[in-house]
């Protein structure tokens, strides 16, 4: 899915950026539907970002970004480049100061702590390894830095080295260990110190994907089994998926929805993230009907039945409105029968199809909805008829799967 | 098949005939032997050298005969255990050698902060002053800058002037070692600055912040992290202040007033004022031979530095 993101989006989406995003301020884990276990939260905040912003010259980095992280959880702030969520983690590592907010780490205000002194560790995009040190002399230099006990120093290198699975690699000069190692031995040096926060600053950007596949998951074991707060800083949305507790989203400087990585794909807070988190096709019309759960839209002179998504107000009638509808979500078959329970039935015809190995997925042209273009993943391929381009074919879904953004 | 003419454009063939033309002139066969035809001049040059140094060579083995002012017929050593043992030419050579190490690293220590401004600073106005600030004394020939501070630093030269006005009386500035010293400092900042800045640009600014986030102060993160790594620019940086320093000539001469000659400037006297070829070529040689022997060490302990063009192993 993750190479998937973005790409053609705009084309099914008719320009989903020029959606208006509701931000979603403050600790928006409230937003989540009731029923989510919401454990730890009474716990003190290991970090808390109190509307923070950040700007250079006449540009808005960060905008009154808050929020509030309890120890031991894993954090992943998402969003595309440009988005200031390197700029966010900067801040919090002490390297650039807010313009306006507080941060506090373990309870304390952090503004006037340089960071060295700070208990962070932090993994760098470019590694930041010390060329000129060994494997082992790098894991041991902040100890060193910190005036921990020196004979205690090549045990517990030792030990981390062993942590991130490389016992017996402490002699290794860095450009003698592979791209993985050398991960692993930046991870092992931001935690040797036992830091109160660990700080990731997209590490795994530079690494080829079944790699970074095998460390998001190293990641993971590693923070569970030493339990230390974690914020990590993506622009992949599988990475974030896969390793995070919690899910920030930001785009232009503003926090769009945090919330656990399952409600940030299944309710999504606002089309931004519809469209940022998984493939989204958008369909826009004006409302012609609202009740307690459901929306009509009015999509090129079709009525289509969705759900209000997000927290932001619910469109009235008339008001232009965009629904979001994940691809997979979207039943394809060669006729209507068997699409009685769905809330919408279309016909259309398969553009194109692309097989991609778990999946097929199709371009299907809908002359009923104005000549909109849906993107449909079909997992099942096999018991099912594969369609060509040109083929006839029905799609259906369930209403309470399109969210219905206000536009 | 004939390509069709779309297929085939004009830029193409044009090209495609100078290649042909090309072919005929120079066959590919040919083409293993370009780049040692592309060293030829280089070798000759190397070569017309080699010839120079076997000449001065030559002479350096006879001896002024002060009668009639001729060169000797037969080769000697005494020329060599004059420049060893004469009192004159080892002072000379341990005020070179001293002056030369003092100056080294006098102007590494001022290059340093300067390149590593240079090389962080975050506003582009202030890289670009220091930048010009860097280069403009090379517009400025050596002689007519050691002459600028002779205005500066002489009796009635400014410094004084301004020493007069709080009631001191005139200090002598120059014609001494020290101002000999400071001219070559000021003159060698540049090449210095020039050297370092490669290396510090090759040092990845995520590296301090990532020692600050290690819990490395300034301080720290100088000794461990930025000195380390400027190791190779030091080292080239230093060969060439050294090597250009042991060598001047301008300086010891304008600035030291004929009272603080370095290795140059005695073997221009014996060329020029005393017409003792022999022993001119003898000193030159012996210069040559030290330098290469210092530089040979410094390449063997700390290896070639920036000099070595990315081809070192440490």
């Amino acid at each position: 899915m993750t190479q998937f993101a973005g790409i053609s989006i705009d084309k099914i989406g008719r320009g989903a950026a020029e959606v208006p995003t509701e931000s979603v301020q403050g600790n928006s884990m409230s937003a989540a539907p009731a029923g989510v276990p919401q454990q730890e939260t009474a716990a003190a905040a290991a970090v808390s970002v109190k509307r923070v912003s950040k700007v250079f010259g006449d540009v808005h980095a960060v905008r009154e970004a808050s929020f509030d992280l309890p120890k031991g959880r894993f954090l992943t702030i998402l969003g595309p480049s440009g988005s200031g969520k390197t700029t966010l983690l900067r801040m919090i590592a002490g390297f650039d100061a807010p313009t306006a907010g507080d941060i506090y780490i373990g309870g304390q205000p952090v503004k006037a702590v340089p960071p060295h002194k700070r208990a962070i560790g932090m993994v760098f995009q470019k590694l930041a390894l010390f060329p000129h040190m060994t494997a082992a002399e790098n894991v041991a230099f902040p100890l060193k830095m910190r005036r921990h006990d020196a004979r205690t120093i090549p045990q517990k290198v030792e030990r981390y080295l062993e942590l991130v699975r490389l016992g017996g690699y402490g002699k290794r000069r860095i450009n003698e260990l592979s791209g993985g190692q050398q991960q692993r031995v930046a991870i092992a040096r931001a935690l040797v110190f036992e830091p109160d926060l660990l700080l990731l600053d997209e590490p795994l950007a530079a690494l080829d994907r079944k790699l970074r596949e095998e460390m998001q998951l190293e990641f993971r074991r590693i923070q569970k089994e030493l339990g230390v707060t974690t914020i990590n800083v993506t622009h992949d949305q599988r990475e974030a998926l896969v390793v995070s507790d919690e899910i920030v989203v930001m785009d232009g400087g503003e926090i769009q929805q945090m919330a656990q990585p399952v409600h940030t794909y299944r309710t999504p807070a606002n089309a931004f993230v519809a469209n940022f988190i998984g493939v989204t096709n958008f369909l826009e019309g004006p409302v012609v009907e609202t009740s307690d759960e459901a929306i009509v839209l009015s999509v090129g002179g079709m009525r289509v039945n969705g759900a209000a998504g997000g927290t932001a107000r619910v469109p009235s009638q008339g008001e232009l409105a965009a629904g979001a509808l994940r691809a997979e979500q979207i039943r394809i078959a060669p006729t209507v029968q068997g699409f009685s329970g769905l809330g919408n039935v279309v016909n259309g015809e398969v553009r194109d199809a692309i097989f991609e190995g778990e999946r097929i997925v199709y371009e299907v042209g809908v002359p009923e909805l104005g000549g909109a273009v849906l993107r449909v993943f079909d997992h099942d391929a096999e018991s099912h008829q594969q369609f060509g381009p040109g083929d006839s074919v029905a799609l259906g879904w369930n209403a309470k799967d399109m969210y219905i953004f206000k536009k | 098949m004939r390509p069709s003419r779309a297929a085939y454009p004009m830029r193409w063939r044009v090209m495609d005939s100078l290649e042909r033309i090309a072919g005929l002139l120079w066959p590919r066969s040919f083409s293993a032997g370009l780049p040692y035809l592309m060293l030829l001049p280089a070798l000759l040059l190397v070569g017309v050298l080699v010839w120079g140094l076997v000449e001065i060579g030559d002479s350096s083995l006879r001896t002024l005969d002060t009668s009639t002012f001729l060169m000797s017929e037969n080769y000697t050593l005494a020329n060599y255990q004059r420049a060893l043992n004469e009192r004159f030419f080892t002072t000379v050579a341990g005020r070179s050698l001293m002056g030369s190490l003092i100056v080294t690293v006098i102007t590494l220590v001022f290059a340093f902060p300067y390149s590593y401004l240079m090389v962080r600073t975050p506003s582009s106005a202030l890289r670009k002053f220091l930048l010009v600030a860097l280069f403009l004394p090379f517009f400025i020939g050596q002689v007519v800058r050691a002459y600028g501070w002779l205005i500066i630093l002489g009796n009635q030269g400014m410094v004084n002037e301004a020493l007069g006005l709080v009631g001191v009386s005139p200090i002598r500035l120059l014609y001494n070692y020290p101002a000999v010293l400071f001219g070559l400092v000021q003159y060698m900042l540049p090449f210095a600055v020039l050297m370092l800045a490669p290396a510090m640009t090759a040092i990845p600014a995520e590296l301090e912040s990532a020692a600050s986030s290690l819990g490395a102060n300034w301080i720290s993160t100088f000794r461990h992290i930025v000195l380390p790594l400027s190791k190779p620019g030091l080292v080239g940086a230093g060969l060439v202040v050294f090597t250009l320093s042991l060598t001047d000539f301008a300086i010891p001469a304008i600035l030291g007033g004929g009272s603080q000659d370095f290795i140059a400037n005695a073997i221009y006297d014996q060329f020029f004022r005393t017409s003792d070829q022999g022993m001119g070529a003898t000193l030159s040689l012996l210069l040559v031979a030290v330098g290469s022997i210092l530089v040979g060490l410094v390449f063997m302990v700390f290896g070639a530095g920036t000099l070595a063009m990315g081809g070192d192993r440490k």
